[in-house]
């Protein structure tokens, strides 16, 4: 199980995936937005969505859990 | 008589032979079993054919017996592309390359005089166990340890590498600590200020060598390494393109190296690199492979503090640093790490001559709480002097965002770059328009009838102010340049600089913030 963390503060701005998809290495699973950019979070490697712990609009802190994968 | 006469030479050719054979064959199967390469096999590879040159071949144990070929260290110079080179190179069969008296106090003291008396560059390869405990006694302790203080008095003067190829406990880790290059092998290699069994002596916790001090560790975390390697061969190939960018010394220009890339090459294809919406990512090292020379790119530090790119690459010719903002990690955005990064970087460049080249992009240092607790103003405030303190040939390129403090430590106008050009699409500014918005016109906009359509409205009167032309017009930058033309304006503006002398008040030395 990889846990994909935000690397800063910001808040979701485009979930791209979902529980159950499969994802391939430096797929992005989501878009932050922080410091007026859009910030790809990518999977770390290849496997399957288990949760998507975040909603579009929600802020997240550094360090949190946004997605898990399996 | 020639019987003597042949058994004095004899005897020298016998005790060569037995020092060459290192810690015998037993102990060199077992180091090729742990995927390493011996003390000489690594000078082989590091050092042009033939141009190794021994010194201390003939050192043994400190007790006289002939227990520690070398005394486990082995030491001279070479060439690397035809220039001499220094080594250290520390030999795991003898003694687990422990640090024994006789390779420590005069062996490696040997190499350290000469390589600076030559101004010479010098390269450790270690791997070893650390101090031979066995041969510590007492307090004599208080007799050791300048090894760090004149790797501090070469700083700056010739270049340092410490090539990661094993294990480097204890107190010998400040020998990477203190040099300019520090490549590591994945799986093989560590350091760390204590070993696993003084860790759980000292503190309790349980933990090691390579969990604790293994590149994964130092080259994605710490920051103490540079780049991660596969493998001895890898490495020492690393410490030979590391050693190409820069001079001998302080004292000489980096060696030039033209490939026949054309300094007026236009660089294409930029347009499908870089998009012109300020809010999307791209990878910068794409734009870095574009402009320079093909194939000279060397990245530093590839695996931590991603936000910025630095590295050595060559632009006509001429090496250069590049410290480029990464739009792809953290949106660009500086942070302490990077600074970090980025000042180290620029002050090694500076120190030997090498020119610096800015690549903007970036929307600022990251803000927050969370930053302000990791003292993020002293960290930026490192890159702030680095950059101030530089007097090689500068060139800054604003390829889109130059906002706030980033604009400053990106070599911006008053940091005395020799040529500060910008893309058409740059945004110069003291913040964003979107924030600019919300401080300035805060009241306006709640005041509107319809907010949003107001602030968008704010937003892209400001943007339109932001453009380069505002500040091309006013000639605080040099120009406005079409993308594919950075190359020939980064060649002509170091070739501009050269034989560039900046005199500032005389100083013991200025005060970085650490």
């Amino acid at each position: 199980m990889t846990e994909v963390k935000a690397e800063l503060v910001g808040s979701v701005w485009k979930v791209k995936t979902q529980p159950g998809a499969h994802v391939g290495e430096e797929d992005e699973l989501l878009i932050l937005e922080s410091m007026k950019m859009e910030i790809p979070v990518t999977a770390p490697r290849a496997g399957t969505v288990r949760e998507v712990r975040v909603k579009e609009g929600e802020v997240v802190k550094e360090g949190q859990v946004l997605v898990v994968l399996e | 008589m020639p019987d003597e006469y042949e058994s004095k030479v004899g005897e020298l050719r016998a005790r060569r032979k037995k020092n060459l054979a290192m810690g015998g064959e037993e102990k060199i199967a077992k180091q090729h079993e742990r995927g390493k390469l011996t003390a000489r096999e690594r000078i082989d590879l590091l050092f042009d054919a033939g141009t190794f040159v021994e010194l201390g071949l003939l050192a043994q144990n400190r007790d006289g017996s002939d227990t520690a070929p070398a005394d486990g260290v082995v030491t001279g110079h070479g060439e690397v592309d035809g220039r001499q080179v220094w080594v250290i190179a520390y030999d795991f069969t003898v003694m687990a390359g422990s640090m024994g008296a006789v390779g420590e106090q005069f062996k490696a003291a040997r190499v350290r005089e000469l390589a600076l008396r030559y101004r010479k560059p010098i390269v450790w390869l270690l791997d070893s166990a650390g101090a031979r405990i066995q041969e510590a006694s007492g307090s004599t302790f208080a007799g050791t340890g300048w090894l760090f203080a004149e790797q501090v008095y070469m700083s700056g003067v010739i270049p340092q590498v410490a090539a990661m190829l094993g294990p480097c406990a204890a107190g010998t880790a400040y020998i990477p600590g203190l040099a300019d290059f520090v490549p590591m092998v994945k799986g093989t290699s560590s350091m760390a200020l204590g070993g696993a069994r003084l860790v759980k002596a000292a503190t309790g916790e349980d933990v090691n060598d390579h969990d604790m001090g293994g590149s994964q560790v130092h080259c994605y975390e710490s920051g103490v390494g540079d780049n991660e390697v596969e493998n001895d061969a890898e490495c020492i190939a690393t410490v030979r393109r590391f050693l190409s960018y820069l001079p001998s010394s302080n004292l000489e220009p980096p060696p030039f190296e033209d490939i026949g890339d054309p300094a007026d090459r236009l660089v294409a294809g930029l347009e499908k690199i870089v998009p012109v919406n300020q809010r999307a990512a791209y990878d910068v090292r794409k734009v870095i492979k574009a402009i320079f020379d093909a194939e000279s790119w060397f990245e530093i530090k590839p695996t931590w503090a991603k936000n910025i790119v630095i590295g050595f690459a060559r632009a006509g010719g001429h090496s250069v640093g590049v410290v480029a903002n990464q739009p792809m990690q953290k949106g660009g955005a500086l942070d302490s790490d990077s600074a970090d990064k980025a000042a180290r970087f620029i002050r090694m460049c500076d120190a030997f001559n090498v020119a610096l080249v800015y690549l903007m992009d970036v929307p600022g240092f990251l803000v927050g709480s969370q930053v302000e607790k990791e003292g993020i103003i002293r960290h930026g405030a490192k890159m702030l002097y680095a950059t101030s303190e530089a007097t090689v040939p500068k060139v800054t390129v604003i390829m889109r965002k130059a906002y706030g403090a980033g604009y400053y430590v990106m070599c911006g106008k008053g940091y005395q770059p020799d040529t500060i050009v910008a893309w058409p699409f740059a945004e110069i500014s003291v913040m964003g328009p979107e924030g600019a918005v919300n401080i300035i016109f805060n009241k306006q906009v709640e005041a509107s009838e319809n907010p949003e359509a107001t602030r968008a409205q704010l937003i892209e009167t400001i943007r339109a102010q932001i453009n380069p032309y505002l500040a091309a017009g006013w000639a605080m930058i040099d120009d406005v340049i079409d993308p594919a033309e950075t190359r020939r304006v980064i060649v002509t503006g170091i070739e501009q600089a050269r034989g560039k002398k900046i005199d500032r008040p005389w100083r013991k030395h200025g005060n970085i913030p650490v």
